[in-house]
């Protein structure tokens, strides 16, 4: 592609010119970047309980259904949700561990899992319902973070089916949107530990706050529009 | 295709009528006020109870305020930066300096794609390029997948708010508008069921067509990142199924760092529609393999932008994240809705910001369009003063129509000259006092009140009454209660 150069070169001299007062180097834009007024809350200051409390309020303001077990019975509560949903054909994303299929609706006769890797769209398409993790929790805004790692599945997987199982861990849950954030300023280990939380600065990121909605008529809120219209989430209580 | 709207230019700053005479056929609407005064007390209701459950509104403000002012004083360093780790990252990077040229380089990228149909996530920044009418002027069919666009593109509507575009259209006229053009005879007005026909109606597009056009609302300088905050899902499709992705925006919308999202992201939702966080936020970096568009190009649309921040004053208006909060809040926005503003910016902030894109060529009526009652600025994410550059637009207005040939003479101004000499001198000042009170005598009705006056007077008293002259000055009441009391 043919950069137009002379627009670039037009439009940042016209900045140049506007801002007599820029940071002259990397050093002063920095510095003067550090002094920026920082003074809303950052962290929270809720207990462990609450946080997670917190959390599945949010997600149920949202329309959204919450249940909650403990890592040993994960397998049985997606088996459940699984069946209560109604549909069979699901889609994963390539990095669902073993465990969730094996153990869970793999056994179920009348539903079907099929692993994406690589599917067509139309295949995902056709799918009625997916499953995958997530990256994060932000209890505050009942926020779920996707950073779309091979347990979360690429993007369009968690979009084109009808029903949303996303599965939350209690460790993942922060209180608030900053600190999720200043969980993505460290890189992430490379063998990640339990006490290691960082996430790193993702290259794709969704956020997801309830499920797909909209109020453009006479603003009455629907839930669902193009995204799927049911969201489910499991919150696996290894905090416990 | 039938349903696609024919090429209309429409809410063009340079062909609009002056905001009064717009205005005042709004007025004369009262369906189309009813319906926006509904939308607005709803999303107001809502923002209010979530702006004072957050104890540090105030501080986010303020820090968002602090970001956006950095940003825009080195703003050449930061697209710069963007502008590298977007290519590193795969993207494409385009520079326009005007609407002209952006529309340009988002067709010659589909004649490329040989693309002629192309599926669109709601953006102010084409809005305000007119790039729809043109696309369809060049054989390309656009859809519009936004709920609320596709009711103003299948109506052949525009749009009246920047965040809920088609407030002023409510269950009943939407039926209609759907029934029509999608050939849905039994359609009821349920807003469900209407909201169901949109995604029958478009889920063939999403998955067919291959290139898609969006607007962002932030790129992130430290990551190269774009971020688009969306509710319905129809963006996740546009920025995941096609092949190729076009995104033009603002210059100004850069960010520094990833972190300040989280300043950004808690006022922008809370500000506009009244949520915690909007159900959709979406980032992406450049071009990521098996997932999402393998092509993408950003085009950073300057369109006068560079000479607002030219200017002292002005500069804030570069400060806006659209939120719409200012509209929501303002009693004029509330009375006329948007078509009366002329542009695809409405209310407040585009009376500030419209005549500046216009290089203050058109749109000189839109800084009158306000009270100054102070409103759009408390309520403002961003901490901008709005009432500020309205009074600095209006003394610009001024100037200009004093250099206008003929002006000399105008009553107005003639008016205003002989005040300019009768208010230098305290004499002048009480004479002309004592003269008022005499000539107003023959005006003021029994209820104290004057319900109409002749020749230049009448434009005040044909939309408002006047107060009669009390029977004596501040002055005198003053000097006759202190020789009483001493």
């Amino acid at each position: 592609m043919k950069q137009p150069v002379p627009s670039r070169q037009r439009i940042l001299d016209r900045i140049r010119a506007a801002t007599p007062s820029a940071a002259s180097d990397a050093a002063q834009l920095a510095a003067s970047y550090a002094e920026l007024p920082r003074a809303y809350v950052r962290s929270g200051s809720l207990s462990a309980q609450a946080r997670v409390e917190l959390m599945i309020q949010r997600l149920r303001e949202y329309d959204a259904e919450v249940v909650e077990c403990t890592p040993a019975e994960l397998a049985d509560a997606m088996t459940a949700q699984l069946v209560a949903s109604g549909r069979h054909r699901f889609v994963a994303p390539p990095g669902t561990p073993n465990e969730w299929l094996v153990t869970s609706a793999w056994k179920i006769t009348g539903l079907e899992w099929t692993i994406d890797h690589g599917l067509d769209i139309d295949e995902i398409e056709k799918a009625e319902g997916v499953v995958t993790a997530a990256t994060c929790g932000i209890a505050d805004s009942g926020t779920i973070v996707l950073h779309h790692s091979a347990t979360e599945g690429r993007r369009v997987l968690s979009l084109l089916p009808d029903w949303y199982l996303c599965i939350l861990r209690a460790s993942q849950i922060v209180e608030t949107l900053p600190e999720y954030f200043s969980r993505c300023q460290q890189p992430p280990a490379l063998h990640p530990s339990d006490e290691d939380l960082s996430l790193g600065t993702p290259t794709l990121a969704t956020y997801i706050s309830g499920p797909s909605a909209t109020a453009d008529i006479e603003m009455t809120r629907i839930k669902g529009v193009h995204g799927p219209r049911i969201l489910v989430v499991i919150v696996v209580r290894d905090d416990k | 295709m039938s349903h696609v709207s024919p090429a209309r230019v429409s809410l063009d700053p340079r062909f609009a009528p002056p905001f009064p005479q717009a205005a005042e056929q709004m007025l004369r609407n009262p369906q189309l006020r009813k319906n926006v005064a509904h939308a607005i007390d709803v999303i107001q209701a809502k923002r209010g109870k979530l702006v004072v459950e957050k104890t540090d509104w105030q501080e986010l403000r303020s820090a968002a305020s602090a970001i956006r002012f950095h940003v825009l004083d080195n703003l050449g360093a930061y697209l710069e930066q963007f502008e590298a780790r977007c290519i590193a990252a795969g993207g494409h990077v385009h520079w326009a300096a005007d609407a002209a040229e952006a529309r340009r380089i988002i067709l010659d990228l589909l004649r490329e794609e040989k693309a002629t149909e192309v599926i669109k996530i709601k953006t102010m920044t084409s809005a305000e390029i007119q790039l729809n009418p043109f696309l369809q002027a060049a054989g390309v069919s656009v859809y519009e997948t936004d709920l609320a666009e596709i009711i103003l593109q299948l109506g052949e509507e525009d749009p009246s708010h920047i965040v809920v575009p088609a407030l002023h259209i409510n269950r009943s006229q939407v039926r209609e508008i759907f029934a029509r053009t999608m050939n849905l005879k039994n359609l009821s007005d349920d807003p469900k069921e209407l909201t169901n026909a949109a995604r029958t109606y478009l889920r063939k597009k999403f998955l067919s067509v291959p290139t898609a056009i969006s607007g962002a609302n932030f790129l992130v300088a430290e990551t190269g990142a774009v971020a688009v905050v969306e509710s319905e899902g129809n963006g996740r499709m546009c920025l995941t199924l096609p092949r190729t992705l076009i995104s033009i925006v603002g210059i100004e919308k850069v960010l520094p760092r990833f972190q300040d999202l989280e300043v950004m992201l808690q006022l922008l939702a809370r500000s506009a529609t009244g949520e915690r966080m909007n159900p959709y936020t979406s980032l992406w970096n450049g071009v990521t393999p098996g997932d999402g568009p393998q092509r993408f190009h950003v085009i950073l649309l300057d369109n006068g932008r560079s000479s607002i921040l030219a200017k002292n004053k002005e500069r804030q208006t570069l400060k806006c994240i659209r939120c719409a909060a200012c509209m929501n809040t303002c009693p004029v926005y509330r009375q006329t809705g948007g078509h009366a503003y002329g542009s695809v910016y409405p209310g407040p902030i585009g009376a500030i910001l419209t005549p500046q894109l216009m290089q203050m060529k058109h749109a000189q009526s839109l800084p009158y369009a306000s009270s100054l009652c102070g409103a759009c600025y408390e309520v403002c994410p961003v901490k901008i003063n709005i009432p500020e550059v309205l009074l600095e637009l209006r003394a610009q207005v001024v100037n200009q129509e004093r250099k206008q040939a003929g002006r000399f003479f105008d009553l107005m101004y003639l008016g205003l000259r002989i005040a300019n000499l009768i208010f230098a001198t305290a004499w002048g000042f009480h004479a002309a006092q004592r003269m008022g009170r005499i000539g107003l005598r023959f005006f003021t009705r029994n209820d104290g009140w004057i319900h109409a006056l002749p020749s230049l007077g009448a434009k005040w008293t044909q939309t408002r009454d006047l107060r009669g002259l009390p029977k004596q000055t501040f002055h005198q009441w003053w000097a006759t209660r202190t020789k009483g009391e001493k």
